[in-house]
């Protein structure tokens, strides 16, 4: 077995402030949810093992704060990264029209060697709240913008609840590790990711 | 609202406000005769720019401006920007040449910076702001005569450039590079560095007959060889420090030593206090003398009296050696750093006030805060003077005037914002968007902390009525994140809406500059941090320069918010108001992170961490801080680090107060 093989995986999680990436990250590593999180201020990141086929990989998920007044701390958190995950809110249209931004932003402080085919991810977060009646984007135009963006996989998911939160991270870390590979001449054909596959929106595409 | 226009409108409002925050400068700087040739100039290098009235403004006071050359040099077909600052310029009282060599910018190489940001407004001057791929960025260059399109086009003429896609007014350097192929370029750089054998490991720096050799650049020590053979003479004032300290082997400097004479020529000096509390269980402090030169791994087995796995684990014993502590950190704080003294009572405090209810001698009042913190009953009465709301020299009677003019004037303000209506509110972006943020993060403020608990909290919404209110009262600074957490202890002291509201002011009033858009305050303070580890520890300094981690980035959410996320609630309020009194030190926080910094440094290097391993380890010290250990340390680092810490400080850091108006808060504070 070569014994060279990265086994840190880093992964980015970007959206406004608010979306819930906190949140996020704390319901896949700690598999809780709490409204008494603090607005993250400056960087802190999880870390998560996680198994493919018998090789282990340590998944890094870096998470930052998402006013824009901080965004330039990113250059120190960015680099490195093996995916991106992008994060709105679906109620709010606001933190929808950012994700250009948030992008950009990262492929320009990132400088990935790659960036046509770096892979991101979105998540549309709180799909619970009012039980989805104050929704302002429809996950049509989410999948529209995915699709002009070279197919980034698409999650709708509960912070709050837990759905769909454990299907998005294992596509973000099969995307990771995809895009680590590269430098790596090692590619599994098959990934073990659990159990489930039922997934409720488009799912993972690679 | 599209982002690209909303983040246009933001840039507009931060160049209003950074016109707004140079008035007052009527009188230009002096045409500066005494133009001497740059000293820093390389054998070999290529003038291709020269720019002269460059000004760095360390302060938003006029006379503090520094004037100064801008260049370009080319060498080796890589391009180099220089900016000194003009000799002579005695007119200025405040600023020492120490003062102004911190400044010096000698010869960075542009593969070094990462982006230039152009602000041009239309009142007040041009100016760029360049960041270095470090993260670090350098004051503000303004150009008193213009010009910044033409410097901006002779860059172009050598680097390549790129306008940012996101914002007009940003310039990115070199941005076609891979990681690759800037992880190659800067290994063809000799980085190697010796590691800290205490000794500095400087490389000179480029200049020749230069007295102004203040290294300004964090990250810049790569570009030595490219400049072939170097002089040894350099005149690194940090780096003599370092040396000098280490060969005192009784850490006493001159100026740390001036410093105590001051102190035990005072009334409350060391000797009374000593006297007065030495029956007190204070010397919970560590009591180990011992030496870690020789006692390497060991540091932290005796860093907090709380026996916390975060300090007190052993590094495992395969690692490097640690480079001794040129302080000699242990020591050091049994030799300077005070015991804490109980907090001082309310009986205490009214000895300090005259019949009409002045602070007689507020330097006294200070210090004794400084020394013990207060009550908590008490700090209501107490905090309005620390920030600067009350003078100190009003009576009973201007207070509680002060109190009811304010009460009507929070009101007015507040009525600003509550009297928009829903209509209003649809073609309000702004108002909507700072709504937004401010709702979302109260509920996040603190809610484990019984004042704020629970659903329909009423301390919740008053929390949101300052914030919003303060957002329309400073427009310009707005909202953001981390003010809730300075609001949250003021107003669980204060309890009351208008009290806390326009202490909340006194305090953005200083900390303000920490939450400016191009965070330049921010920036400013992690510089002075670099520079006082650099002081304070040359060899840890030289390890966070090796390992990438001269950003600084680490201690961010430290000095964003004072630590308000690292103690537990009571425990922050006994170190604001320690850090309020500005009895030693308008900066003692910075002092507190080197502190904190230094009782890790064993740890921090036995382990090698890299930037997120320390980033990590910092975060989870969240809780296992001892305060007052913490305070004496910073006390004792502040004390002998003494004017060559407060020179490593560039005037005007936050939170300063802009000098010219400190009629708000005497600054007779003449111990350092
Ligand atoms: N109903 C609901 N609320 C959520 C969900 N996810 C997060 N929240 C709430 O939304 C608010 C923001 O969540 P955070 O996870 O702190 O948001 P963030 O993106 O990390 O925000 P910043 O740290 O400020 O960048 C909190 O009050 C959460 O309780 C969700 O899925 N459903
Ligand atoms: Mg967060």
């Amino acid at each position: 077995m070569p014994s060279r093989r990265r086994t840190l995986l880093k992964v980015i999680i970007l959206g406004d402030s608010g979306v819930g990436k906190t949140s996020l990250m704390n319901q896949y590593v700690n598999k809780k949810f709490s409204n008494q999180y603090k607005a993250t201020i400056g960087a802190d990141f999880l870390t998560k093992e996680v198994q493919f086929e018998d090789r282990l990989f340590t998944l890094q998920i870096w998470d930052t704060a998402g006013q824009e007044r901080f965004q330039s701390l990113g250059v120190a958190f960015y680099r490195g990264a093996d995916c991106c995950v992008l994060v709105y809110d679906v109620n709010s249209m606001k933190s929808f029209d950012n994700l250009n931004n948030w992008r950009e932003e990262f492929l320009i402080q990132a400088s990935p060697s790659d960036p046509e085919n770096f892979p991101f991810v979105l998540i549309g977060n709180k799909v619970d709240v009012d039980g989805g009646n104050s929704r302002v984007v429809s996950e049509k135009k989410a999948k529209a913008w995915c699709a002009s963006k070279g197919n980034i996989p698409y999650f709708e998911t509960s912070a709050k609840e837990g759905t769909n939160v454990e299907e998005a991270f294992q596509c973000i870390a099969k995307n990771a590790l995809k895009s680590g590979e590269e430098e790596e001449l090692y590619l599994p054909d098959t990934i073990d990711v659990g159990t489930s596959n039922q997934q409720r929106s488009t799912g993972c595409e690679c | 609202m599209s982002m690209e226009a909303s983040e246009l409108q933001d840039l507009s409002d931060d160049a209003d406000y950074a016109a707004s925050q140079q008035q007052g400068s009527a009188s230009m700087m002096r045409c500066d005769s005494e133009k001497r040739s740059s000293s820093s100039e390389h054998e070999g290098a290529e003038l291709i720019y020269l720019k002269d009235n460059v000004a760095i403004h360390p302060t938003q006071f006029a006379s503090e401006r520094i004037s100064g050359r801008l260049k370009l040099t080319k060498q080796d077909s890589t391009l180099y920007l220089s900016w000194t600052p003009y000799k002579g310029q005695t007119s200025n009282a405040k600023l020492s040449e120490k003062d102004r060599s911190l400044y010096t910018i000698t010869a960075v190489p542009f593969t070094e910076v990462r982006s230039i940001r152009r602000h041009t407004p239309a009142l007040g001057w041009q100016y760029v702001i360049v960041v270095l791929s470090s993260g670090l960025a350098f004051p503000p260059l303004y150009f008193y005569n213009g010009g910044v399109r033409e410097f901006l086009a002779m860059v172009k003429q050598h680097v390549f450039l790129a306008r940012s896609s996101e914002d007009a007014n940003v310039f990115l350097v070199n941005d076609f590079q891979s990681p690759l192929q800037r992880t190659l370029s800067s290994l063809a750089l000799p980085s190697s560095l010796p590691v800290a054998s205490g000794q500095s490991s400087y490389p000179s720096d480029g200049g020749s007959s230069s007295e102004n050799q203040g290294r300004t650049s964090a990250g810049a020590d790569n570009r030595v060889s490219q400049y072939g053979v170097r002089k040894q003479k350099s005149h690194d004032p940090t780096r003599d420090l370092s040396i000098h300290l280490l060969e005192k082997f009784s850490l006493v400097t001159k100026f740390a030593r001036e410093t105590t004479t001051q102190l035990f020529s005072e009334n409350n000096g060391f000797g009374s206090v000593d006297k007065r509390w030495n029956n007190q269980p204070v010397h919970n402090y560590p009591e180990k003398l011992s030496n870690i030169a020789e006692e390497k791994h060991h540091e932290s087995s005796h860093s907090y009296p709380e026996k916390e796995p975060l300090y007190d684990e052993e590094p495992p014993i395969d690692l490097v050696d640690v480079p001794a502590d040129p302080l000699e950190f242990n020591k050091l704080s049994l030799v300077w750093g005070k015991p804490r003294q109980p907090p001082m009572g309310h009986k205490e405090f009214t000895a300090f006030l005259d019949s009409e209810g002045r602070v007689v001698e507020s330097k006294a009042l200070r210090e004794r805060v400084f020394y013990g913190g207060i009550e908590h009953q008490l700090r209501r009465e107490v905090w309005p003077f620390l920030l600067g709301y009350y003078a100190f020299d009003s009576t009973y009677a201007e207070r509680e005037y002060l109190r009811a003019v304010k009460k009507m004037e929070y009101a007015t303000l507040k009525q600003q914002w509550q009297s928009i209506s829903p209509e209003q509110a649809k073609r309000f972006t702004k108002y909507r968007e700072r709504k937004g943020l401010i709702d979302k993060d109260v509920v996040r403020t603190d809610r484990a902390f019984e004042y704020y608990e629970g659903d329909d909290n009423l301390n919740v919404n008053i929390m949101r009525d300052i914030l919003l209110t303060y957002s329309f009262y400073n427009f310009d600074l707005g909202y953001c994140q981390g003010m809730s957490d300075y609001l949250s202890p003021i107003m669980f002291v204060m309890e009351d809406e208008s009290e806390s509201f326009w202490c909340f002011v006194a305090l953005m009033e200083r900390v303000g500059p920490n939450f400016n858009r191009d965070q330049n305050g921010m920036h400013t303070q992690l510089f002075a941090l670099s520079k006082l580890v650099e002081l304070l520890d040359g060899p840890l300094h030289n390890y966070f320069k090796q390992n990438d981690c001269l950003n600084y980035f680490f201690c961010f959410r430290w000095i964003l918010i004072q630590f308000k996320r690292e103690f537990e609630y009571e425990k922050t309020m006994q170190l604001w108001e320690v850090l309020w009194t500005h009895y030693l030190s308008e900066h003692l926080h910075l002092y507190v992170c080197v502190a904190i910094l230094k009782r890790c440094r064993s740890k921090i290097m036995g382990e090698q961490m890299d930037f997120d391993t320390l980033l990590k380890f910092i975060n989870e010290l969240s809780g296992h801080i001892d305060l007052d250990s913490t305070v004496r340390d910073a006390e004792a680092l502040c004390i002998c680090a003494g004017e060559n810490g407060a020179a490593s400080i560039p005037p005007g850091t936050p939170p300063s107060l802009p000098l010219d108006d400190g009629i708000l808060y005497p600054q007779d504070d003449d111990v350092l």
